[in-house]
Formats: C-alpha cells, structure tokens, sequence
C-alpha cells in the first residue's frame, strides 16, 4: 500500500516538477549561448557554454543600480504595506459583522483595479502634485496602492484564526489592547507577515506599467524595466542577456521561498479553515 | 564746445531711449537674446532639451544618434537628455505625458499622433527652415503631418520606412513559387506550411507590424479606410473579398501564434529559420548579416504583392517627431529638429538604409540607389530595389486621404487586424466583421469630425 502510493506520487510529482524547473533550466542554458547559437536549432544542446552574456550584463548595462533600484524600492514598501497593513488587518479581523466584511471586500477592490487604468491620472498626482518624476521615490509612493489591499486581505483572513480567546486571557492579565497586538497576535502570525513579505517583494520586483511610466533615466530604472528596454534592440533580442538577467534575481527569491514553504503555505491558507 | 553741440538732459533722455529702444528691437529681432554671456560665440539657445524616442531597429542608428545630440547639444549650449524606449511602449508615455501635462520637449514616435493635435505646437516654422535649403516636404511627410481641415502640422516627421516583403529564397524556390502576386501567396502557402515554413503576416491587436500588413494588403484589394477628403470609407465588398482571401492563407500556410505577436515577433520568426514571408523593414535582414546566421544570403526584398487593385503599399513606420504645448524648451527642440533634418543623409546612412529621410534633397533617390548597389551583403544589389519601392510603393496611412485624428485611432486601437483575426480565427464571418469594423470605423470618424479634426 505504502509502495503504491509512494509510486502514485512520485508519478504526479516528477512531471509536474519537471514542466516548472524547465524555463529556469532552459534559461540557464541560454544564458549560456552567444546571440547565433540561440537562433541555430543544431546548437540547442551542442554549443560551447559562455559567461559572456553574465560579464556583458555587468559591465555594459546598469544592471547591479537596477538591481539595486529594485531592492531600495522593494525593502521601502515592504515596511510601509507592514505598517499600514499590520493595523488595518487586525481591526477588520476584530470588526465582526457586516461593517468589517463590507469595509474587508472594499479595500480588496480597490487591488482589483489594474494599473493600466490608473497610471493616467497617477501620472498627473506623480509629477504635478508630488514632483516625483523619474524618481525611485514615486514608486515607493504609489506601490503600496496595490500592495497595501492585498496585505490588507491576506492579514485579515489570517488574524481571524487565532483565537480571540488568547487576546482576552492577556487582557484579564493587564495587557493593552497594543500590547495583546504586539505580544500574543503578531508573534503567532509570523507565517502571514512573512508571506506578505515575500509576495509584496515579488509584486514589486515584478511591476512593469508605473516603473515605465514614472522613471526615465536608464539609472534609476528597476530590473524588470532595465532588461525590457536596455537588452532588447529593437527586433534584435538579447537572449543570452535576458535570460541571465533574470536568472540571477529568481534565484535568491526561489531560496527565499523554499527556505519559508512551510511558513509561506500557513500564511497563504491561514484564513481558509475558519 | 560750441553752444549747439551741447546735450541738454532733455536731449541726452531722448537720445538714451533712442538708443535703448534700437537695442530692444534689434535683440527682439536678431536670432539670438541678449539674457547674458554666452558660452560659444555665436550661439543663441542655452538651457536644457529632453527628448525621448524609440530603441531603433538598426542599432547602428542609436550608436550614431546619441553622440550626435551631444555633440549638438555642446555645440548650442544645451545640455541634452535622450532616452531609448522600446517602441511598443511610445503611446503609454505619450498618453501619461499628456495627462500630467509634463514630460519631454521633444517626443517621437513612429506613427503621427494626430489625436494630439491640440496638445502639440504647430511645426510648420520648423518644416519652412528645412525647405530653404532642402527643398520641399515630401508628400507623403506632408499627407501624414499635416491637418489640411486645422490647416496644422501635428509633427514633423524625418523620415519613413519602406516596407518590403521579406522572403525566402530557399524555401519559395523549394516549392517553385515566388511571391509576386498575393495569389502566388495563396498557392504557395499550404506547400510551404507543409515543408515547415509557414508565411508569417501577423493579425495582431498588439503590432504596428500587422496593422501596417493588413492595411496595404486592403489597398492591393482596392479597400480603403477614408476617401481622398478624408471621409470614411471601407467598401463592403472588396473588403470581405480580401478578408476571405486573408482567411485562405492563414487558414492553410500560417500558425495560431501570428494572432499574439508583437512588433518583433515576424521578425523573431524570420531569425529562428521559421517563417518563409513577412512584411516587414530592412531590419529584417540586417539583423541576420549583423548576426552571421547562414541563411542572411537567402533573404530576398521584394515590393508588397499585386493584388486586383494593383500593387498598393504603406510606410512600415513613420519616424515623427512632436512638440508639446506644455514642453519647457520649444526654441531648443526646434532648432534641433530642423539640424537633425538637415542631417538627413547621415542618418539613413547610419540607418543603413532603414529610414528615408522626407526632405528628398537631403539625400535624393539616385544617391540612395548608388549606396545600396554599394552594399556588400549577398546577393548583391538586393537593396536597391528599396528606392523603388519608396518611390512608387510607399504610401501614407488613410491613402489616399491624409493622417487625422480618426485615421490615428483606428491605427493604434488595431480596427484592423481585429477585423481579420475574428474571422481567421471563426468568430465571426467576414461579411460580419467588416460590417461591425465598418460600424466601429465610421463611429470614430464622426467623433472626430464632430470635434472639428476632419
């Protein structure tokens, strides 16, 4: 019995982590190759493996200040979506009743609203009223528009799971509402504030439309802009650069969401066993 | 001193604001302003200029663009900004421009933004400084800048891009066709799918490349967007005929993925060894020879096919060039494009013939001719058939009326290829597609009419 299921699962497994793990291993693999080699059909296994496309990426292009960008930016809105987010989450998982459910589905449409819309009158706020164009700054002002509801939600359905009864023994006990906050709630979500985390890191590593439209100068661009303008030349792709481009950035995040799985999956399913 | 050479106070006030009053005029008038030093002799403009444009095709281009408004820049006192972006993104910025009502002095794009025109200054100055030494605006530079019913120029374009098909000589030779007529197309196309090498015209919502495609191979079925006055247009009857005679050869010698592409996917198709036919500029073969790929000598130019209506092509993209209302440094981005239009012949030459520059003296035909007979890469002379097609093959979008505001909007909301893709992809019938496209086409033409831009 144990046999068969093991075999069972092993079945489902191996396919389903080979289809994922190809486009990483198909992206190392052209990585590797010069700009013909990726064109030529003989050469997709028999080539002579290059670092080129690395050594082109970092001393031709910006691509360690797009990184960087990326990561300013990144680790800022990451601290203003667990500012805000923290509170708000907690007092709409406290407000039972239709109020704190219809206030939950609000602030979660508002995610709804894609960015292709909004980077029109975005535009005028960013540069007329805050003067922020071609700063990294307008994204870390207008990043949390979307990263703040989804954090929001997921919080919510997390905090809803711990008992309320804990809160009341701290309170018996002579804790501050703040202090129950602090000391008995947020040590137990862990799980949840590090998948907010990851996932509003990933968010922000992954915007396109507003870095386009908010940043101008090649130095102050984020990576998922940089490689879409710098190592494309028209028609002719840099496929080699490409690739490497964003290999390099995958892997610390694929570490950094093996290292939480278990974490991640607790924070992702916290609310849905209520 | 004698007594009537002696300047009472009433005088020498008199004379003072002569004088100051000449010196006012003759600032006020001279091409230069008397706001201080200068920093090189002889030169009037100062301050700053922004432009953005696109990342060309021919990288070449860039290589010589880039230090050339620097060296422009230093040699007018200005300090210039250029940024490269990618040519699918040019309508985004345009449009977040606009909104914030800030942005760069100088904006290009490559297809005339007539839906601008009220945000944009009139460019005629620029285009009359060009004309005393170049000579005349070319027509279709006229036909795609120029609102005849605003009596405006919207931009001001320096150059056009012929559009060719590109072809395989190896593959069409291998099933003994050559696409000479677009019925050769049709036949040829199931032969060649079969050997795997389909044709590759994309029906794209997201392509320049598509609409541009589709919208010549109408004209070669004597379908048209508007009249010569600019008046909607799209005969039912010739238009379902070539979306039948479009649907044929997608249905028979082309991939699902043509319905996806984006402006460098027909090309990317041509790089892998895959498509057989494209419609598309030069860069389509340039980039093989840059890259060395074996097959670069096998890539034949040819004009767009004949079709009942003869042979009826469009620019593969219109380089122009606009100035907003609301941008910081007018004076500085116009006399940069009236030096960067001037330098028309330099540029198609670092262009290595992709664009044709659109005051015809600055690098007239014969002299283009003998350059690409010039041209190294096989088989020899191959280019030279570009001035033909410039010359006689090349038209502007809403031929044979002129670019406008509604001609700009069925361009960019991609009308068109829509069109044909419902009905390759049998969503709709043809007769059903053109009449809901013709619908949607003459609802955008009164839009614009009842805001006064047709």
């Amino acid at each position: 019995m144990s046999l068969r299921r093991n075999v069972f699962s092993y079945a489902v497994i191996i396919p389903f982590t080979i289809v994922l793990a190809f486009p990483f291993f198909w992206m190392f693999v052209t990585s590797l190759k010069s700009e013909t080699q990726v064109f030529d059909p003989t050469k997709t296994w028999n080539f002579h493996p290059s670092l080129h496309a690395y050594g082109y990426l970092f001393h031709h292009t910006k691509y360690v200040t797009w990184i960087e960008n990326s990561c300013f930016v990144g680790l800022l809105v990451v601290l203003i979506t667990l500012a805000v987010a923290l509170p708000a989450g907690y007092a709409l998982a406290r407000l039972s009743g239709r109020v704190g459910r219809t206030l939950g589905i609000a602030i979660f449409l508002t995610y709804l609203v894609p960015p292709t819309l909004l980077f029109l009158p975005l535009s005028r706020v960013v540069a007329q009223y805050l003067h922020l164009s071609d700063r990294l700054w307008a994204l870390v002002v207008v990043y949390p528009s979307f990263t703040i509801p989804f954090a929001i939600w997921l919080l919510m359905g997390f905090f809803k799971t711990i008992p309320q009864e804990l809160e009341d023994a701290a309170l018996v006990d002579g804790c501050s509402r703040f202090g129950s906050l602090v000391r008995i709630v947020l040590p137990i979500s862990l799980p949840g504030i590090l998948t907010v985390v990851i996932f509003t890191f990933s968010l922000v590593l992954n915007e396109f439309v507003y870095a386009i439209t908010f940043i101008s100068s090649s130095a102050n661009r984020t990576v998922a802009v940089g490689v879409y303008t710098d190592l494309i030349r028209g028609d002719l792709y840099d496929w080699p650069g490409i690739m490497a481009a964003i290999l390099i950035p995958s892997i610390p995040l694929a570490l950094i969401y093996n290292a939480f799985l278990n974490r991640f999956i607790t924070g992702f399913t916290g609310g849905a066993f209520r | 001193m004698s007594e009537d050479r002696k300047l009472s106070r009433r005088d020498l006030l008199k004379k003072g604001a002569a004088g100051a009053a000449a010196f006012g005029a003759a600032g006020a008038t001279a091409p230069f302003s008397f706001a201080g030093p200068l920093k090189y002799k002889g030169r009037y403009l100062s301050g700053n200029l922004s432009l953005i444009t696109w990342v060309h095709f021919v990288p070449a281009y860039d290589q010589w663009l880039d230090p050339w408004a620097k060296a422009w820049g230093e040699k007018n006192d200005v300090q210039v900004t250029i940024e490269h972006i990618n040519n699918t993104l040019l309508d985004q910025r345009a449009a977040a421009e606009v909104a914030a009502q800030q942005g760069h002095d100088l904006f290009f794009n490559l297809h005339p933004m007539a839906a601008y025109e009220d945000q944009v200054i009139n460019h005629k100055p620029i285009i009359q400084e060009v004309s005393k030494k170049l000579g005349p605006y070319m027509d279709i530079a006229v036909k795609s800048t120029y609102n005849p019913k605003t009596k405006k120029y919207f931009a001001v374009s320096d150059s056009y891009v012929p559009d060719p098909v590109v072809w395989r000589k190896d593959f069409w030779n291998g099933v003994g066709e050559a696409p000479y007529t677009w019925d050769h197309v049709r036949k040829a196309a199931p032969k060649l799918k079969a050997i795997g090498h389909p044709i590759g015209i994309g029906q794209s919502s997201n392509d320049l490349d598509s609409n541009m495609a589709l919208s010549a191979f109408l004209m070669c079925f004597g379908s048209f967007l508007q009249h010569d006055n600019n008046r909607p247009w799209l005969d039912t009857k010739k238009t379902v005929a070539a979306v039948k005679f479009m649907t044929e050869i997608y249905k028979t010698g082309e991939d699902p993925a043509i319905f996806s592409w984006n402006p460098a996917s027909n090309n990317q198709d041509l790089l892998a060894g895959h498509a057989s036919l494209i419609l598309n500029a030069i860069s389509a073969t340039r980039t093989p020879e840059d890259t060395n790929l074996p097959f670069s000598d096998q890539l034949m130019i040819w004009p767009i096919p004949i079709g009942p209506n003869g042979r009826l092509g469009l620019e593969h993209l219109m380089g122009c060039w606009s100035i907003w209302k609301f941008a910081q440094n007018k004076q500085n981005a116009q006399q940069f494009m009236v030096d960067l239009l001037l330098a028309g012949k330099t540029a198609t030459i670092q262009s290595k013939l992709y664009n044709f520059p659109t005051f015809e003296k600055a690098f007239p035909f014969p002299g283009i001719r003998k350059m690409a007979a010039q041209d190294t890469h096989k088989p020899h002379g191959k280019y030279t058939v570009l001035t033909t097609i410039a010359q006689k093959y090349t038209h502007n979008i809403g031929y044979p009326g002129t670019v406008n505001a509604a001609v700009d909007e069925v361009l960019t909301t991609s009308l068109i290829p829509q069109m044909f893709a419902q009905v390759s992809q049998g969503k709709l019938s043809a007769e059903d597609s053109v009449r809901q496209t013709r619908a949607q086409v003459n609802s955008i033409f009164a839009k614009w009419k009842a805001r006064g831009k047709i």
